[in-house]
């Protein structure tokens, strides 16, 4: 076995066959990798024998520039990491900050944040659905469902925050300002569409026999393997191991929401991507917890100082992202800057595996089994 | 990171009494236990905490490098054990221009990118790396942007001094 592209390897198969293996290159440009993504594969015949991934194509050095601007100011880098769920990283940012700080935040806030959040991970999660669904044949279709929901969740961030991917809306200690006036009706409004949309990609995707034989135990994944490489979220679930960060180690106000955690049996492609429709309506579920339980009060806390400086302090917050643990380790050493930020990235790791996952495997269901990871770039790269 | 009257959890007692040889210095940041090792001991504490069945760390979380300037680099590993829920920090400071540190990855597969990462980023060297090439930046560049002592502007007339590749004389 070889990953060099530079070393051919000529063998002889069983029955007599004299072949030479063969390397492709796929990306960084291609729309099956997701993004800027690139990978060598060493191919024998369909087979793909060798994958070597390579990654940096849109290394914006996050952490750097979180060392160069005050605390403030480097949340805005921090929502184009996942950039398909911008909330859930500002929350973990400010989550960070706030524990280096020991800032309270109000409970209101906690609820809007965690509220935006899960209708970020629906919205990244339809995403996966509608370019999971095109890898794997439906050509467009999928894509279009996806899409008509994924800009009614767009719509209604931007009525809230005033920006659609990046709504910069999360601050340490709460968030910018308070709910638009009519936002649970268009809220409930919103949720009878998403719950549609995920019925009608459920019937298109799971209810297609194509579908379904394609993704079918294909390249399992074990427990214990996942585990040792580092993998989280809807992946690690699928291999059966009910480990959701919001559950293991609650924060915010998770505690006081109902909710289950979708499990898979084999930890095939399939099975990660009916956690990932699992997942779906366990969020829904949640914003419309959030929805009754909202509180009134502050949504931002009136005792923040104009400038933050935090003494020495360590901390390492994690939360569960759309695609795993979603970790931010910072180092505060006085001043208005931190001294470390750190980018714990579920895409990163999660990608890590795709190596050892997609040997042994047909070159088309390769793109299926990248597919079935659902990275991010902006995360991967940072 | 905290002060010395801090009350540290059951877990730094257990530690210590699974892993009595290994010497380590416990202390408490905002989140986690963290135990502070010399990189000698770095293999033999991790080899512990994961296949002590108290322990039982299976999952190494994440890796971060540190410029400490003065004081050299910091290498900081978070472990997790799903069997009984809890979390490490384990510290490692090397000393100024001696950043060598064994590699985990023989250990932990989610290791090799993180250490990776680490070693373009501030210059860690991991002995034993299986593929201990570039991740995020160029292959062929030997900066490490990580570093506080990185200049900001003037990156590519470093990159030329650097690297001293024809077409970067500046």
């Amino acid at each position: 076995m070889s990953i060099w592209p530079e070393e051919r390897l000529d063998h002889v198969d069983t029955e007599g066959f004299h072949t030479v293996d063969m390397t492709i290159n796929v990306g960084p440009q291609h729309p099956a990798t997701h993004g800027v993504f690139r990978m060598l594969l060493t191919v024998d015949g369909e087979l793909v024998t060798a994958c070597r991934p390579y990654i940096g194509y849109l290394h914006r050095g996050l952490e750097k520039l979180s060392e160069l601007n005050d605390y403030r100011q480097a949340m805005g880098f921090w929502d184009r990491t996942d950039y398909l769920a911008g909330l859930l990283c500002e929350q973990a940012y400010c989550m960070a900050v706030e524990k280096l700080a020991d800032i309270e935040v109000p409970e209101r806030a906690e609820y809007i944040r965690v509220m935006l959040s899960e209708l970020s991970r629906i919205n990244s999660h339809f995403m996966f659905l509608g370019a999971f669904g095109a890898d794997v044949g439906s050509f467009g279709t999928s894509f279009t469902y996806a899409w008509r929901e994924r800009e009614r969740i767009y719509d209604l961030i931007e009525e809230v925050s005033g920006d659609r991917m990046f709504p910069t809306y999360c601050r340490p200690g709460g968030v910018t300002m308070d709910l638009p006036e009519n936002f649970e009706k268009r809220c409930r409004e919103v949720l009878g569409h998403i719950y549609q949309g995920i019925d009608d990609l459920d019937g298109l995707l799971t209810g297609n026999e194509i579908f379904v034989e394609r993704c079918r135990a294909l390249s399992p994944l074990t427990t214990e393997r996942a585990i040792n490489l580092g993998v989280t979220g809807p992946v690690l679930r699928s291999t059966g191991l009910a480990w959701d960060l919001r559950k293991a180690e609650p924060y915010s106000v998770y505690p006081h929401l109902k909710f289950d955690i979708p499990v898979g049996l084999r930890g095939d492609v399939f099975d990660r991507y009916m956690v990932r429709l699992a997942e779906m309506y366990q969020s829904a579920r949640i914003v419309e917890q959030c929805l009754e339980q909202l509180p009134g009060g502050p949504f931002l806390n009136p005792n923040l100082p104009k400038n933050l400086r935090i003494d020495d302090a360590e901390a390492y917050v994690r939360i569960e992202g759309t695609k795993g643990e979603y970790g931010v380790y910072a180092l505060a050493k006085g001043g208005n800057k931190a001294y470390r930020m750190k980018l714990r990235s579920p895409s990163f790791c999660n990608l890590s595996a795709l190596s050892e996952m997609v040997v042994g495997h047909y070159v088309a269901d390769a793109i299926i089994i990248l597919g079935s990871l659902d990275i991010v770039l902006g995360e991967v790269d940072k | 990171m905290t002060a010395e009257n801090v009350t540290l959890p059951p877990l730094a007692g257990a530690i210590k009494k699974a892993l009595p040889k290994v010497p380590c210095a416990a202390s408490l940041t905002k989140t986690d236990l963290d135990l502070r090792v010399a990189p000698a001991d770095l293999l033999a504490l991790v080899q512990g905490l994961k296949d002590h069945p108290d322990l039982g760390f299976d999952y190494l979380r994440n890796v971060t490098g540190l410029d400490m300037q003065e004081n050299g680099l910091e290498l900081k590993y978070h472990f997790y054990s799903f069997k009984h829920g809890h979390t490490v920090q384990v510290t490692v400071a090397t000393p100024p221009g001696e950043s060598h540190l064994p590699t985990l990855a023989g250990l932990y597969a989610a290791a090799d990118w993180h250490e990776r990462e680490a070693a373009e980023m501030f210059g860690f060297v991991f002995d034993g790396h299986p593929d201990p090439r570039n991740l995020l930046l160029e292959e062929d560049l030997r900066i490490h942007p990580l570093l506080k002592a990185h200049p900001l502007q003037p990156v590519e007339i470093v990159q030329g001094i650097e690297d001293g590749r024809a077409g970067f004389e500046f």
